[in-house]
Order: structure tokens, then C-alpha cells, then sequence
């Protein structure tokens, strides 16, 4: 769409692999998502992207980072630079909304809705430990778009 | 200036501190603080924007640079994001540590100096073929070739993943060539300048 983040995957991805393995093995609910219940992200128009792009981005930032906070050292380092390399891609977004580029349809509303109720459903730590662990998911889609 | 102190005075901060960064490789130095007869350790902590305005000002220890020696620290695995980072390094003897020495004003990874890359011109036979440098995944070229005396005619090619070697055309018998090449890094939507221009000639 019209505000395609020039985002650099290369540098989160490999964050997140870095410790994908680990995160995923603190979320022992794996019946349940955050992100794909009840529909997958990639059914969300395109015109919806933008608008979805930058709910997600600030539910990380704002809900999900702050509660993974782990013993690991290795873990925290990799999860501080996602966080931060998040806050700049919201940044540039954030130009792109003021120019009116990003607008918000009922399905983005709606679906955004669902992920704060999947997310909420679950208690603090465990939804922000999922949440962290559906981090490729959410690459995946902002990459295909 | 070294700090040369007594034994068991308290441990002064690390001075001089400040950031090299090129290519996206980011090294933390400092002066060495010098306590006769003993080894001081160092240990390095980093704070992103996201630590400060959503992490309680929390800083984080790096992963390579606890309780080292040296007296550089390399950042670059953890200080990757394009966002304004603080920068911290103390002292440490024993059990005695050092009050933080920060580094003067924010880091940022935008304001790491690119150079253009190493690059090696080939004529195979008829092709016109570059090696470049693998800088790392950050990193894509732009590689500008032409016909000597035709440098209107300029073409462009733009390498996104370091392969061993480009293929850029197919020349003329007995015509000289010429390339040079630049780097881009998109996160920080940057381009170093350009290389030295580098000629070859095909047989014939």
C-alpha cells in the first residue's frame, strides 16, 4: 500500500530467531493464538495493511515487550533490540498516518479488537510470552505486504 | 589522561568514553583506568529508546563486554535498531566498582560512517564480471559500469545479496570497461560514496 515501510526484517528476524526456540518453549498454552484467532492475518484487505500495521506495532511496543521480561540475559538483549527496532518503524509509519496515508477501515478495527481479546483472555505474562512467540507471524505478513 | 592511584583509594570512572562506528559496526572506547598491581575489569551497559521511555530507564548489561579487560567493547549485536541509544562503562577491582562513566550525548546506528566496498574487477573472456565485499546482511551495492569514453551511456545494477561474483554485460573485443560501486544500507536509508573506478580490458 501507500506506506510501505522500508523496514528491515533482516536485523528483527534474526533477533527473533535467535530466541524463538526459547520463547516459545515458556508458552505451554499452544492451542491458543493471539494473532491468527479466529482468522489469519492474511485475510485482512489491503487497504486495511497500514492501519493494521501500526495497531500491531504499538501492541507490542505498548503491551507486549514490557511483560517479557526474562533471567536470561541473552533473551532481554535480543528482545531490546526488537523493541526498539519497532519503535523506529513506528516512527516512519507515524509520517505516513499524519499524511493521511493509513486510514482505518471496520476491518482493521475489528480485527485488531480480536487480538486485544485473545490477548486479554490470557493472564499478563503468558499472552505477552505468546504474543512474543507469534513475533514471525507477524514478520511474515508485514514482509508479504 | 591515565588515573595511576593508590591501593586501596575508591576506583575512578572510565573517561575518554566514545563510539567508533563504521559500516554499521559499532565499538565502544574508553581510557583505561590503572590501579598499581591490580587488574581492573570493565563492564559495559546500553539503554535504547525504548528502555527510557517504556522500560523504566532500564539499562541493559552487554552480552560480550562484562567484566572484561579490554577497553573496547564491540556493540554491534546489540545496539542494531536506528534509534538513540545512552552508553555506559565502569570499573571494576575485585569487588569494588567504579560510578558509571556514560558516553557525552546519544549513539545512534543512522550516523554510522559507510565507505564504499572492496571490489574487484574481472574480465572473463567477454564477460564483465565484480567481486564485492560481503559487509554483512544490511548491506546492498549499487555497481555503475560503462564503455571508457562512453560514460553517457552509464548503466546501473543493484545488488541486493552479496553473491561471490555479479555478472554486470557482455563487452566488445579489444573495448576497455569501466566500474566502480557504492554501498546502501536500508535501515538507516543511507549510501556510502563511491569507489575508485576500476578498468579492465577485453582480448582481441
Amino acid at each position: 500500500g501507500p506506506c510501505r515501510v522500508p523496514m528491515t526484517m533482516t536485523e528483527i528476524r534474526a533477533g527473533f530467531t535467535a530466541i524463538k526456540a526459547k520463547i516459545q518453549a515458556r508458552d505451554p498454552i499452544r492451542t491458543l493464538s493471539i494473532l491468527s484467532h479466529p482468522h489469519s492475518l492474511h485475510k485482512v484487505k489491503s487497504s486495511d495493511r497500514c492501519c493494521i500495521t501500526h495497531h500491531l506495532l504499538n501492541f507490542y511496543v505498548d503491551k507486549v515487550f514490557r511483560h517479557c521480561k526474562t533471567e536470561d540475559s541473552f533473551i532481554n538483549r535480543k528482545i531490546s533490540s526488537i523493541a526498539n527496532s519497532f519503535l523506529s518503524v513506528r516512527r516512519k509509519l507515524e509520517q505516513c498516518r499524519e499524511q493521511n496515508k493509513c486510514t482505518c477501515g471496520q476491518e482493521s478495527t475489528e480485527k485488531f479488537n480480536q487480538v486485544l481479546a485473545n490477548y486479554e483472555g490470557l493472564n499478563v505474562t503468558s499472552a505477552a510470552m505468546k504474543s512474543l512467540g507469534e513475533l514471525d507471524i507477524l514478520l511474515d505478513w508485514m514482509e508479504k505486504s | 589522561l591515565l588515573e595511576i592511584l593508590g591501593e586501596d583509594t575508591w576506583l575512578p570512572a572510565p573517561q575518554n568514553i566514545s563510539m567508533l562506528s563504521t559500516n554499521m559496526k559499532h565499538f565502544l572506547t574508553w581510557n583505561p583506568v590503572i590501579i598499581q598491581g591490580e587488574t581492573v575489569r570493565y563492564s559495559v551497559e546500553f539503554q535504547g529508546e525504548y528502555e527510557r521511555d517504556y522500560g523504566n530507564e532500564s539499562w541493559i548489561p552487554t552480552w560480550e563486554c562484562s567484566l572484561i579487560t579490554a577497553t573496547v567493547c564491540n556493540l554491534t549485536e546489540d545496539i542494531s535498531a536506528p534509534v538513540p541509544y545512552n552508553l555506559r562503562v565502569r570499573a571494576h577491582v575485585g569487588l569494588r566498582r567504579s560510578e558509571w562513566g556514560t558516553l557525552k550525548g546519544f549513539f545512534n546506528p543512522l550516523t554510522t560512517s559507510l565507505t564504499p566496498p572492496l571490489m574487484k574487477v574481472i574480465a572473463d573472456g567477454y564477460h564483465l564480471l565484480v567481486e564485492l565485499e560481503d559487509m554483512g546482511p544490511a548491506f546492498q551495492f549499487c555497481v555503475l559500469y560503462w564503455k571508457k569514453g562512453q560514460e553517457s551511456r552509464m548503466q546501473q545494477k543493484v545488488v541486493k545479496e552479496v553473491r561471490s561474483v555479479v555478472h554486470l554485460d557482455i563487452m566488445e573485443p579489444g573495448a576497455d570497461y569501466c566500474v566502480k560501486a557504492q554501498t546502501h544500507v536500508e535501515v538507516i536509508n543511507r549510501s556510502s560514496s563511491f569507489s575508485q573506478t576500476q578498468c579492465v580490458r577485453t582480448q582481441g
